[in-house]
């Protein structure tokens, strides 16, 4: 009710000034409530180009990943840590937990830990945005115009993530995760961060071809103490490592053509997880 | 039910072999298959299936007793790692005759985690990589 009374209001003023004459009063009446995002001027994209040059295609040093897991575990609280020790029981004896499953986006900061995908970075005015490959919504919108985080953002596999440039090291701030939201350190091995997890990462080139993500996780519900960990991206140029298209849920479904001759997608049979043939069990 | 064998190499061998072949980006990890077992079937592709998150080829295995041919499938990681090693959608064909090696689903159920693809008449064979851990500039 109060909303909507607001709401009213604010038309109706909107709409008194404007029959004044006066729009620009009613923009910046407007813009307390409801700010907008400015139309970027030359200078806005001139000064991308002052930016480090993170163009090209980063894919994951997934060595690097698999050295980090066995020396820099993340401090798990006792609660998680059991559970972290039963799934990598689980992973030895064959039965792999699905971590990455239902073709829910891999989420912050799996993401940026364990996949093995390539990404890309794109700078705009006001934002950065990381495109990834493989999960269909691998997408994180990165604000670096200054905004704060809302009071009460809806929560997201990505998160609402505000950035700064700190010289030339992309300062980026993460909150509003969904509980679900997995910190993994391998696809079958992580727990649900069950809530208020918080990141903190500085992305930086360790030498021209070398993109490095320093993260700081800190995660009341499952770690001892904030966790710090790094991880390692190499640019490539080859048109061959352009991103590809990954819409997960195609990999449920194969080509067929139905009773009218069109191209349609028919469910692949699964079993515990994986694709089998139509003679098994 | 007997199968057609070609070989069954040792732990070391497949643990080799899998190097080559690392769980793919989404979906799950690839720790259902038996690391240390490794199959070679012949048979007939039904379906090269080039999507995300995994590839998965379909082939028509004969059973050398003589039954129905039987579907199997096996899963590699994805059509944008893939094209980095060197595959394309198009490098195997409905109807090629082909020989798989795989680890087999502890299960026994009709599946396996791709090591290699060779087409038989060609002697072509495709190997899942994620390729040298590397900058590639030119």
């Amino acid at each position: 009710m109060s909303t909507r009374t607001t709401r009213t209001t604010r038309t109706a003023l909107i709409a008194a000034m404007a029959a004044m004459g006066s729009l620009a009063a009613a923009a910046s009446a407007a813009d307390q409530k409801d700010p907008i995002n400015p139309t970027p001027t030359a200078q806005d994209w001139q000064a991308l180009a002052k930016l480090p040059d993170w163009s090209g295609v980063w894919t994951p040093v997934i060595s690097d990943q698999v050295a980090q897991e066995k020396t820099n575990a993340p401090p798990w609280n006792p609660r998680a840590a059991r559970q972290i020790a039963h799934m990598y029981a689980e992973e030895d004896a064959g039965r792999p937990f699905p971590i990455i499953d239902h073709c829910f986006p891999t989420g912050m900061p799996s993401w940026m830990l364990i996949t093995h995908n390539a990404f890309e970075i794109l700078f705009t005015p006001g934002r950065v945005t990381i495109l990834g490959e493989g999960d269909g919504n691998r997408l994180r919108r990165i604000y670096t115009d200054g905004r704060p985080h809302p009071p009460d953002p809806d929560p997201s596999f990505h998160g609402h993530s505000i950035g700064h440039w700190d010289a030339d090291t992309l300062v980026v701030d993460t909150v509003a995760l969904l509980p679900q939201a997995y910190l993994a350190v391998n696809e079958a091995v992580g727990v649900p961060n069950n809530g208020d997890m918080h990141i903190v990462e500085r992305l930086h080139l360790l030498n021209p071809d070398t993109l490095a993500d320093d993260l700081e996780i800190t995660a009341n519900k499952i770690l001892a103490k904030p966790w710090r960990t790094t991880r390692k991206y190499y640019r490539q140029r080859a048109q061959k490592y352009d991103i590809a298209e990954g819409v997960c849920a195609q990999g449920s479904f194969t080509e067929a053509v139905d009773k009218d001759g069109n191209a349609i997608f028919a469910p692949v049979k699964f079993h515990n997880g994986v694709p089998v043939g139509s003679e098994s069990k | 039910m007997k199968r057609e064998w070609l070989n069954q190499a040792s732990a070391i061998v497949a643990a080799a072999l899998l190097g080559g072949a690392l769980p793919a980006s989404a979906h799950h990890s690839f720790a259902m298959y038996e690391p240390t077992k490794t199959l070679t079937f012949k048979g007939t592709v039904k379906t090269f299936q080039w999507t995300n998150p995994h590839v998965i080829l379909w082939v028509l295995v004969q059973p050398d007793d003589g039954g129905a041919a039987q579907e199997w499938s096996f899963e590699t990681t994805s059509p944008g790692v893939l094209t980095r090693a060197g595959w394309t959608r198009q490098s195997i064909k409905v109807g090629d005759r082909v020989s798989v090696t795989f680890s087999p689903l502890r299960d026994g159920s009709h599946g396996g985690g791709l090591n290699s693809v060779t087409l038989l008449d060609t002697g072509q064979k495709f190997v899942p990589s994620f390729g040298k851990e590397q900058p590639e500039l030119k």
